[in-house]
């Protein structure tokens, strides 16, 4: 597969994306197994559960220095856990409520459903996101702090 | 499958086929064939390697020939064992060039390509053959132009095309311009029901097509018209018309009554032109599409005949293998001993063969019972693992999948600067047992309290490097494992050095996860042997009976004073025609001599405990049993005064039928008036969209054996039908046969109900008839209503307050999951048989029931059971009993607890928790921690990263 873009700029992001054990993580496996290529612009860190990742994780990576943070569990119906997904959907949207607060924009964080079968949609949103989390440039909270 | 591929008492034999089977039921000889894989299973890592460097490109079968292969290469992406396979036909190396790319390649030596086949003989007790089905090829039919056409594809291929991971990348395109086809068709029955000699419906088709519909939207937001060409949209199964509904919902989606009779290619444009009449109007139409997809049905897979003869077991006229359906044993074959599940029985969607497969593990378990291995277990001195973090970092290179892209030296001078690692080390295949041991040695030596592997897939190889710790007495949640081939060096190998800078992250987070892991230890709580079966049905009955055939102790309670359920109101059963009195009267026998504590006119008033000890309180005493399996059953829907039912005498329903069937042998009368002219009304109850959405089911074919009973004694039938549902294995064959009777079919549509003319008694039924277009009027003598099924109440109620199982949206009780866990429920230990989970008809019931009775016996066949110790806590300081977690656990394994008047915590029961920690993300006090993903160790993850090392 052709060498995906890099930004000419030399700005790459540093994302934090949660992946849940039984469908993203694995979707992401997938990814790997089908030797499917992109960009490496991310850190996944595996929960169990999407349900798991609370909002204190993400506005901690923000805080920290993230450019973005993905959260990536089970398509509905298919959560190991019955609605652990449906939860995290909860609480992802009260993140977002945060995160606007403290100046972020909206696009910074992400939600998405991804199955042990999609390794090339994990490839996909993946590159999708770094490449949006590129336009929109390093995160504000980063910025300032270097100030 | 990886659970089949990694369980210690399943051993996988792929590539096999059973040439010999000797003896008999518990006590079979069988002879397998293994055909030469060219590859060692043992040294095979499925690193791929192998493939990349074969030069032979071939069709991919498993992408239907849309894709391409090489000669060596791994059947699909997610395949058990995932180990390469040579196929002969086309290596090179057997014609005897000398080719060998890829064993020049493997590092592990795995391959040989003068394997040779091998005969095993394996000692077994009970055969299953579950070798499902194919789908039949439309090339042999001209009509539908498969073979002159390529835009026209099966509902396989099409399957093949919207998967992400197949030959399109989950594109839909059409084959021969590679452009988005703009208008789709699916013609549905394509090869079934009367067409090519195939009589039977293959019943997974209606829904697959409708699913497909949806997703080729969903994946392609440019097709702008999807059409389904059908006769009847059979969407009976649980939740299935519900999804039915919402397609029709979709302006694109459109339902079209008809069956193409011819389909052409348009030369130059290569779009397609179905002739196809309309059925509800009566008009011939010519309709363009871009792409066809013809919703094949399914066919015995070759081979089936070769092997029935080897098993010495019937097939049956649709060339599947015959089951003992007359004999109640829907998942028997002819010969004892030897079962059968899912398509090997015929077509059958997926929740239903799930069930069976599940059934006749119960089943063949009969034969078992004698030889049910103990579990052993050795003690194994465990290894002080306090003080501060020593951590040990090893790095697998697995060949050249991960050194070839990461540079393995300066990852190893990287890792010793991570604080707290006192020790590095490089292997080649970690996972080999060279490399196990490695690790096992320098636990020892070094006294690392901490293991960090950066390799591939915690997935697949924690589990083994775990073993290997736990193996020395280190505690296996000490141990942290690093992705970096499947998501690093495998998916970044045009970018090594963002793959290093990868790989450097990924490490240092492990390591600083690694050093808050605490050591947790598998709790064992012991297990009541008995089960408890609530209801005593056909269900009942028959979970019961399988658990007791396997030596289990069972205690079936029934409110009512006799056995038998809702099969006492039986006639004949569908369709092998045999007397329901005489089928129940065996099993009645059987349930005798078994010996089983049945207790009639008892009632469950209260449960108590969890999963393997749980407290059964009934009207005759409390019991102690490891699982509960629930049979309840349901009501048959009780018309509300639609059409004249209960205002008109001879208005009746299915169920009132069959009792005046069972009685009246020679005449048919009801009140004393002899009938000559009878109209059923289906749908009565169900398919509602106010009242219930839901398809019953089971009342077309019900129907349909009812209309050819009446038309056997003379009485004039109209069936007044939205679709005819003919589902189950002969209903379609039975729907033919009366359609040869001289039965009126009269189809109506959705929303205009037939009309009952009559004032105190029914005299005639008024209808609009969808095929002539215009009102007809049927004198008749007597009506019958199709009712569907209802939960049944108050009992359904009580159980779920009593047992705090969740119910679907239709209010029957909730599966876990539709495919996964079609009869266990969110509560471990509960498990649902027959119609308390959905209508359903009587093979399907007991079908279940024993798949109930085989999940139940996972549990209670254990003297303890093992929790895992990945659950969550409660901290009771910080507790401060808001009751949030309780709110939304779907395990029920928080619990509010009084721990000083007035003061409320929350405690977790281990036994139910599944650790998924949603709990932890809701607690407002952080009192909840979910043990091994911790606050704690996820969060150091995320200071690790933006933490470099100095």
């Amino acid at each position: 597969m052709a060498q995906k873009k890099i930004k000419k700029n030399g700005f790459h992001p540093k994302i934090v994306a949660f992946a849940c054990n039984w469908c993203s993580y694995a979707g992401a496996d997938n990814a790997g197994v089908n030797r499917i290529q992109y960009s490496p612009h991310f850190r996944v860190i595996r929960t169990m559960c999407s349900g798991r990742v609370k909002p204190g994780f993400i506005l901690k990576a923000f805080q920290l220095g993230a450019d973005g943070v993905l959260v990536s569990g089970c398509h509905f119906g298919d959560c190991h856990y019955i609605f652990g997904n449906e939860r995290a959907v909860e609480l992802f949207e009260k993140t977002k409520k945060m995160i606007r607060l403290l100046g972020l924009e909206e696009k910074r964080l992400r939600l998405e459903w991804i199955s042990a079968a999609e390794g090339t949609r994990w490839g996909q949103i993946i590159d999708e996101f770094v490449d949006e989390v590129t336009q929109l440039g390093p995160s504000p909270l980063v910025s300032e702090k270097t100030k | 499958m990886m659970d089949a591929g990694r369980h210690p008492n399943i051993e996988l034999l792929t590539l096999s086929e059973v040439t010999r089977v000797d003896g008999g039921a518990g006590d079979f000889l069988i002879t397998v064939r293994r055909h030469p894989r060219g590859v060692f299973e043992d040294l095979c890592t499925g690193c791929g390697d192998c493939a990349q460097a074969c030069p032979v490109v071939v069709p991919n079968e498993f992408d239907l020939g849309l894709g391409a292969r090489k000669a060596i290469y791994s059947p699909f992406s997610q395949a058990v064992p995932n180990v390469y396979v040579i196929d002969c036909q086309n290596c090179l190396n057997g014609d005897f060039i000398v080719c060998e790319n890829c064993s020049r390649q493997c590092e592990r030596d795995a391959i040989d390509y003068d394997m040779t086949p091998e005969d095993v003989v394996l000692q077994v007790g009970s055969i299953i053959v579950a070798t499902g089905l194919d789908v039949f090829d439309p090339y042999l039919m001209k009509t539908y132009g498969y073979s002159l056409s390529p835009n026209i594809l099966t509902g396989l291929e099409f399957e093949r095309l919207l998967n992400a991971s197949g030959p399109t990348k989950g594109h839909v395109i059409r084959p021969t311009d590679g452009k988005i086809p703009k208008k789709i068709a699916f013609v549905q029955c394509v090869g079934a029901r009367g067409e090519n000699d195939c009589l039977y419906c293959s019943r997974f088709c209606c829904m697959n097509s409708v699913k497909d519909a949806m997703l080729a939207k969903d994946h392609e937001p440019d097709v702008e018209e999807i059409t389904i060409f059908y006769s009847d949209i059979r969407a009976s199964g649980k939740g299935y018309e519900e999804l039915y509904n919402r397609s029709r919902q979709f302006p694109y989606i459109k339902y079209f009554r008809g069956k193409p009779s011819k389909i052409i290619e348009e030369p130059g444009t290569r779009d397609l032109i179905l002739y196809v009449e309309d059925t509800l109007t009566g008009k011939p139409e010519r309709i363009r599409a871009d792409l066809v997809v013809l919703a094949s049905a399914g066919r015995p897979p070759g081979g089936t005949e070769r092997l029935a003869k080897v098993l010495g077991i019937k097939l049956n006229s649709d060339g599947y293998f015959q089951n003992r359906g007359e004999d109640g044993q829907f998942l028997s074959s002819t010969r004892e001993g030897i079962y059968l599940c899912g398509c090997a029985r015929g077509p059958e969607d997926i929740p239903d063969s799930v069930a069976q497969g599940t059934g006749a593990a119960a089943e063949a378990g009969k034969h078992l019972a004698e030889d049910r291995l103990p579990e052993v277990e050795e003690e194994i001195p465990q290894i002080s693992t306090d003080g501060p973090p020593r951590i040990g970092v090893f790095l697998c290179h697995c060949g050249i999948n991960i050194a070839g892209v990461l540079d393995i030296d300066h990852l190893q001078e990287y890792a010793k600067n991570i604080p707290h690692v006192v020790h590095v080390q490089d292997d080649l295949f970690l996972c080999s047992d060279g490399g196990q041991k490695e690790i096992q040695k320098m636990i020892v030596e070094k006294g690392l309290n901490r293991v960090v592997a950066a390799a591939c897939t915690p997935r697949t190889h924690e589990p083994i490097f775990r073993e290997s710790c736990a193996r020395v007495g280190f505690n296996p949640y000490l141990f942290e494992m690093v992705n970096v081939r499947d998501q690093c060096s495998w998916v970044h190998s045009l970018e090594p050095d963002f793959a290093n800078q990868k790989a450097h992250d990924l490490l240092r987070m492990a390591c600083a996860r690694a050093q808050w892991l605490q050591p947790l230890r598998v709790k064992k709580i012991g297990m009541q042997p008995e089960t408890l079966v609530i209801g005593g049905g056909m269900a009942g009955i028959q979970s019961t009976l399988d658990l007791k055939a396997q030596g289990f102790t069972v205690h079936l309670v029934e409110k009512e004073k006799g056995l038998g359920g809702r099969l006492r109101d039986l006639h004949r059963l569908y369709p092998e025609g045999r007397l329901a009195r005489e089928l129940l009267q065996e099993k009645l026998g059987q349930l005798k001599a078994s010996g089983v504590n049945v207790l009639t006119k008892t009632e469950v008033t209260d449960v108590k405990g969890y999963v393997g000890n749980f407290e059964v309180i009934t009207t005759k005493g409390t019991f102690k049993v490891g699982s509960i399996i629930l049979a309840a059953g349901a009501d048959v829907y009780r018309p509300q005064r639609e059409y004249g039912y209960g205002k008109m005498s001879n208005v009746l329903t299915n169920l009132e039928l069959e009792g005046i069937l069972a009685r009246q042998e020679s005449e048919i009368k009801i009140k004393g008036q002899g009938v000559k002219r009878v109209a059923f009304i289906q749908c009565v109850g169900s398919r509602d969209p106010e009242k219930n959405p839901a398809c019953s089911r089971f009342c077309c074919p019900t129907t349909v054996k009812q209309a050819i009973a009446l038309r056997e004694k003379g009485v004039d039938v109209a069936v007044f039908y939205r679709d005819m549902r003919m589902v189950g294995h002969g209903a379609e064959e039975m729907y033919q046969k009366v359609r040869g009777m001289g039965v009126l079919f009269i189809r109506v549509p959705d929303a205009e109900k037939p009309k009952i003319l009559g004032k105190k008694l029914a005299q005639g039924v008024e209808a609009f008839d969808s095929m002539l277009g215009e009102k007809v009027e049927v004198e008749v003598d007597a009506v019958v209503l199709a009712a569907g099924m209802v939960p049944r109440e108050p009992d359904m109620t009580r159980l779920q307050e009593m047992l705090k199982v969740p119910r679907s949206p239709d209010r029957f009780f909730m599966e876990r999951h539709p495919k996964l866990g079609p009869v266990e429920t969110t509560t471990e230990g509960i498990f649902l048989a027959g119609c308390i989970q959905g209508p359903k008809d009587l093979a399907d019931t007991m079908a279940q029931a024993a798949a109930a009775a085989g999940k139940a016996t996972t549990l209670v066949c254990k003297e303890t059971i093992a929790l895992e110790p990945t659950v969550c806590e409660v901290d009771e300081m910080l507790c401060r009993g808001c009751g949030k977690c309780v709110a939304i656990c779907q395990f029920n394994a928080p619990e509010l607890v009084e721990r000083s008047p007035g003061i409320f915590v929350s405690k977790i029961n281990e036994a139910l928790c599944k650790g998924c920690g949603t709990c932890a993300a809701w607690c407002p006090t952080e009192a909840i921690s979910a043990k091994h993903f911790t606050d704690r160790q996820i969060t150091s993850m995320i200071e690790s990263l933006f933490q470099e090392v100095a």
